[in-house]
């Protein structure tokens, strides 16, 4: 994972998956609103690397990133977490979920993640009080039900950061 | 057009899981909370969030310089960017909290009456273009296009002013999938 930047205008994670340069016109909007490309970076390492793992290992993480990012049919971003992933050293199972499959021999505490991340992502409209008891019954915590759920609501954040300056970056 | 005047009644939310007890609650969690030995309640969706303080610091200060930041996009703009993103995600609290803000700063009720009432060809050009704007982009996958932006030019927004509601919208893809998927909203006891 790259690390936070350590100076004012360096090139952060957007900026990779945007394939912005410094002094590119995106690249110099987005530092009008450095509390935002700051912010912004903070909150992925929050959600993707953070101090408390709650049991939900990094590796994990990453894995669901690249699955919620394919999901939204972001392909530099989905590269970028891939990547992340790779560099973690995944297991056969995380490797599996990145790609989008919900492996045959996944547990029900797995399984029950990969479905709410899904159904979440896709369709927020109609969780349900059900979605939530069900991930609790397959035993996830409270702190790790909240910390999921910061972690899939972050990469539908940035999926739509990055759809929108696509559009933006294209001058008419 | 002119609209009849219309009031949202606020609604309560209510956690499906049980939030932190402030009389249990770790240093870490007390300090993401802000809780002061003088200070009033903390409310059910900060203790539901509590669980995992590091996130909830974190995302908090992006929200609120994202939603309050000086300069750039008008705030009745950023609110109907936060309402559009919540009605696509079916966020039914975040939804009159957001309405309610941008009739307060728009100082009328007839944006938020139209789209309530389903009169969107009531809509001004600009709030039109930013509703649509707003619902496009929140889809899954995202379904804003070239012609999205060009309406919100042809509006008169410049580029930072796009850049806020970019960010006001996809917020909302964020605190959408907290506050609808971990509780649900109540129309107040007494209301």
């Amino acid at each position: 994972m790259p690390e936070l930047p350590g100076t004012p205008g360096q090139a952060d994670l957007l900026d990779q998956v945007l394939g912005l340069k410094t002094g590119d016109f995106l690249s110099e909007l987005r530092r009008l609103r450095p509390e935002f490309v700051d912010g912004a970076e903070i909150c992925r390492h929050a959600v993707l690397s953070p101090a408390r793992d709650q049991g939900l290992p990094q590796g994990l993480r990453l894995a669901l990133a690249a699955r919620m990012a394919r999901l939204n049919r972001d392909d530099a971003l989905t590269a970028i977490y891939d990547q992340g992933l790779k560099n973690v050293g995944p297991d056969g199972l995380q490797a599996k979920i990145a790609t989008g499959n919900t492996p045959e021999h996944a547990d029900i505490l797995l399984a029950a993640i990969l479905r709410h991340c899904d159904l979440i992502t896709l369709d927020p409209r109609h969780a349900a009080k059900s979605d939530i008891e069900h991930l609790a019954a397959a035993g996830l915590t409270n702190p790790q039900i909240v910390a999921l759920s910061e972690l899939i609501a972050f990469v539908n954040f940035q999926t739509r950061i990055t759809a929108g300056l696509r559009l933006l970056g294209v001058r008419g | 057009m002119k609209m009849p005047r219309i009031r949202l009644k606020s609604l309560d939310w209510h956690p499906y899981i049980e939030p932190v007890e402030i009389a249990s609650a770790t240093a870490e969690q007390l300090s993401a909370m802000k809780v002061t030995p003088s200070g009033g309640k903390i409310s059910s969706y900060v203790r539901t969030l509590a669980h995992d303080p590091e996130s909830y610091l974190a995302r908090t200060e992006l929200f609120n310089t994202i939603m309050y930041v000086e300069g750039g996009l008008r705030q009745q703009d950023r609110e109907l960017g936060a309402l559009g993103a919540s009605l696509q995600n079916g966020c039914r609290y975040c939804s009159v909290v957001h309405a309610q803000r941008q009739a307060k700063h728009a100082g009328s009720s007839d944006t938020i009456a139209a789209i309530m009432q389903e009169r969107e060809d009531a809509l001004s050009p600009r709030d039109a273009a930013i509703l649509t704007f707003a619902r496009a982009l929140s889809v899954t996958p995202p379904e804003a296009n070239a012609k999205h932006i060009a309406e919100l030019r042809e509006v008169g927004m410049d580029d930072l002013e796009i850049l806020d509601l970019i960010h006001a919208i996809a917020i909302f893809g964020w605190a959408n999938r907290l506050m609808h998927v971990l509780g649900h909203a109540e129309t107040k006891a007494g209301a």
